[in-house]
């Protein structure tokens, strides 16, 4: 097996506040192939952004983060800050959920893409301004080199996800984190977006980690899934065999809770949704995370962690009661 | 048609510009401003040509003489003429204004930024500091730090300076607390931006609007309190002209010629009100909140 481009292994995540310790994520591994696109699905607050901003340090500095995250070899954790700064935007890039706000208002756009490319490829402006052009082309936005005289207010929320993807693309980056990168957009937006990322890592090979709790999105465009539940993973696999067995009662649920077309003319299909509560992440439970919303759940569930293991080929659940039928 | 191609083409930039011009002319009171701030301006600058006699230049023939063609605001008991003193007079409250804003505006902004930035301990020391100092007024502050420093022109505007500072810092440390949380901060940070890069290029050029509105009423605040310290003998030095040694001289006059008094006072309110007016202005246009 090639060595992964990431390879992340035990990485927790800790917020040290007042109110004591809060675990957004444990003991989460994973790894990310060259050209690979990975989702990672789950509720609000499971920890998935927080586990790929902790991999470059994105977080405030309450955040005590643990683990190994290998990138080409070297471990993202042991960097110093220095270092750090080079791989942030030229080896890894973000995109986040907010285009709205996440240029600066004062600046053209051509000025905020040039001036990444000044940083990290030390590019001239006249260089930095033909290279931007061609990424602005490369996003799919008509007109570039007129676009790059614009403020963001003057571009649309579409646009400006794709002036963000832009920015991220500049220096050609290894891998791609996409937080949420359609939530804030319009349906007929998102498929264009979504569009452009499949595209992007066909023509440049760029590797996307695509963070979302839209399994429809990730149906779309992912290679493989993990699923995650109160910063613990529940279950990973190539795509096409989650959908078709998933296994985890809250992949289950989650699937359960995609609205779809009415089908057919027997009774119309109510949407299903997760009892409970996401448990409060002050402690984790030495027990399933789970359990108390599961309907499947044992004494067993709330006594011991479940392990990851393999259910099919390349598809791993940390579940003890693992299965594809929702009425188990 | 066409004049839609010329707006189409038009750059953003100057697009901006133009909305925010024709903002401000609908603005009279700005406007009328921005004359007279620009009248004093020409004043200081152009005074050797302006002004109908030398400054310090005595006619024993006419002490305290009244307003008449030859002196068109009449003369001091030294019989030096008022309007010439000041046009003169001018420079020294246009320079005290400008560069003690400018001093001030240099200390407190990399000062409040930092503070607001790195928090922490940093942010507590300058905080209380600012608290202690804004504790005190403007004018006490400044009549203090030009007694430490001693008399002069200078001195004056550094004291000024000094004493316009703290508040500029708790402008710029409320700025960058709240700028910080924007967006396009963590944005920058994984773009591989350092923290100088966010501070000067992301968060400054965010609140220079506020800095410009800021900026036009601390120079009134200068004007006067250049004024001041003149007046009080902390300024500028006499024979040289400036209209706070003008209103200390009328003082003995104030009886037989309260006009002594009255001239540089107007000349006084005057740049002042202008100033301040034109800061309003300013506001108005540049904050998106009361746009029309």
């Amino acid at each position: 097996m090639p060595q992964p481009l990431l390879d992340v292994a035990d990485l927790s995540v800790r917020f040290d506040t007042d109110d004591g310790m809060i675990h957004a994520v444990d003991k989460m591994s994973f790894t990310l192939g060259a050209g690979e696109v990975l989702g990672i699905v789950g509720e609000s607050g499971c920890g998935k952004s927080v586990t790929c901003m902790s991999l470059v340090k994105l977080l405030p500095e309450t955040a005590v983060i643990e683990g190994r995250a290998l990138f080409e070899g070297r471990d993202l954790l042991a960097m110093s800050s220095r270092d750090l700064r080079r791989v942030r935007g030229r080896q890894i890039s973000f995109v986040f959920q907010e285009p709205m706000t996440s240029l600066n208002p004062v600046f053209t756009v051509g000025r905020q893409i040039g001036e990444v490319l000044q940083r990290h490829l030390g590019l001239s402006r006249v260089e930095a301004r033909a290279r931007s052009i061609e990424l602005l082309d490369l996003v799919r936005i008509p007109a570039a080199d007129r676009r790059l005289d614009e403020y963001p207010h003057q571009l649309s929320g579409g646009m400006r996800q794709r002036v963000m993807i832009a920015m991220a693309l500049a220096c050609d980056p290894k891998v791609l984190v996409a937080d949420e990168p359609t939530t804030a957009l319009d349906v007929t937006i998102q498929a264009g977006i979504l569009d452009l990322m499949r595209d992007i890592r066909e023509r440049l090979g760029t590797a996307i980690i695509l963070i979302t709790h839209n399994l429809g999105v990730v149906a779309d465009i992912a290679d493989r899934v993990l699923v995650m539940y109160a910063g613990r993973k529940a279950e990973e696999s190539p795509v096409d065999d989650l959908f078709a067995h998933p296994q985890h009662p809250y992949t289950l649920g989650l699937l359960g809770a995609i609205p779809r077309p009415y089908e057919g003319d027997d009774t119309r299909r109510r949407l299903q949704e997760i009892p409970g509560r996401v448990p409060s992440l002050r402690e984790l439970p030495q027990a399933c995370a789970f359990a108390e919303r599961c309907r499947r759940a044992t004494e067993l569930c709330r006594t011991e962690i479940p392990e990851l293991h393999e259910v099919r080929p390349a598809h791993r659940v940390a579940c003890f009661h693992p299965g594809e039928n929702a009425a188990v | 048609m066409t004049a839609v191609d010329t707006i189409a083409v038009a750059s953003p930039r100057s697009r901006r510009r133009r909305l925010l011009r024709k903002r401000f002319l609908r603005r009279p009171m700005a406007v009328a401003g921005l004359i007279v701030v620009l009248g004093f301006v020409v004043m200081a600058a152009a005074a050797p040509w302006l002004a109908p006699y030398a400054p310090s230049a005595t006619d024993f023939n006419a002490l305290l003489a009244h307003p008449s063609s030859n002196h068109l605001l009449g003369t001091d008991s030294l019989g030096r003429d008022v309007l010439s003193r000041i046009i003169w007079g001018a420079r020294a409250s246009m320079q005290a204004g400008f560069f003690s804003t400018m001093l001030a505006l240099i200390v407190a902004v990399p000062i409040g930024m930092i503070a607001g930035y790195y928090r922490g301990w940093v942010d507590t020391v300058v905080a209380r500091i600012t608290d202690v100092l804004l504790a005190f007024p403007f004018l006490i502050l400044a009549v203090g730090f030009s007694a430490i420093l001693g008399p002069s022109l200078l001195n004056a505007t550094l004291a000024l300076g000094i004493g316009a500072a703290p508040p500029l810092i708790r402008i710029a440390r409320g700025e960058t607390l709240a700028l910080r949380e924007e967006d396009y901060v963590p944005a920058a940070i994984a773009n591989g931006a350092g923290d100088a890069t966010i501070i000067f290029r992301h968060i400054l050029p965010n609140m220079t609007s506020t800095l410009i509105v800021q900026a036009t009423v601390t120079i009134p605040l200068a004007i006067v309190g250049e004024a001041v310290l003149s007046f009080l003998g902390l300024g500028v030095q006499p024979p040289t002209p400036s209209w706070g040694t003008m209103l200390q001289d009328a003082q003995s006059y104030l009886a037989q010629a309260p006009r002594l008094a009255i001239f540089p006072g107007i000349a006084l309110v005057l740049a002042a009100l202008a100033f301040n007016v034109l800061g309003d202005g300013l506001r108005d246009i540049l904050d998106p909140r009361t746009t029309r």
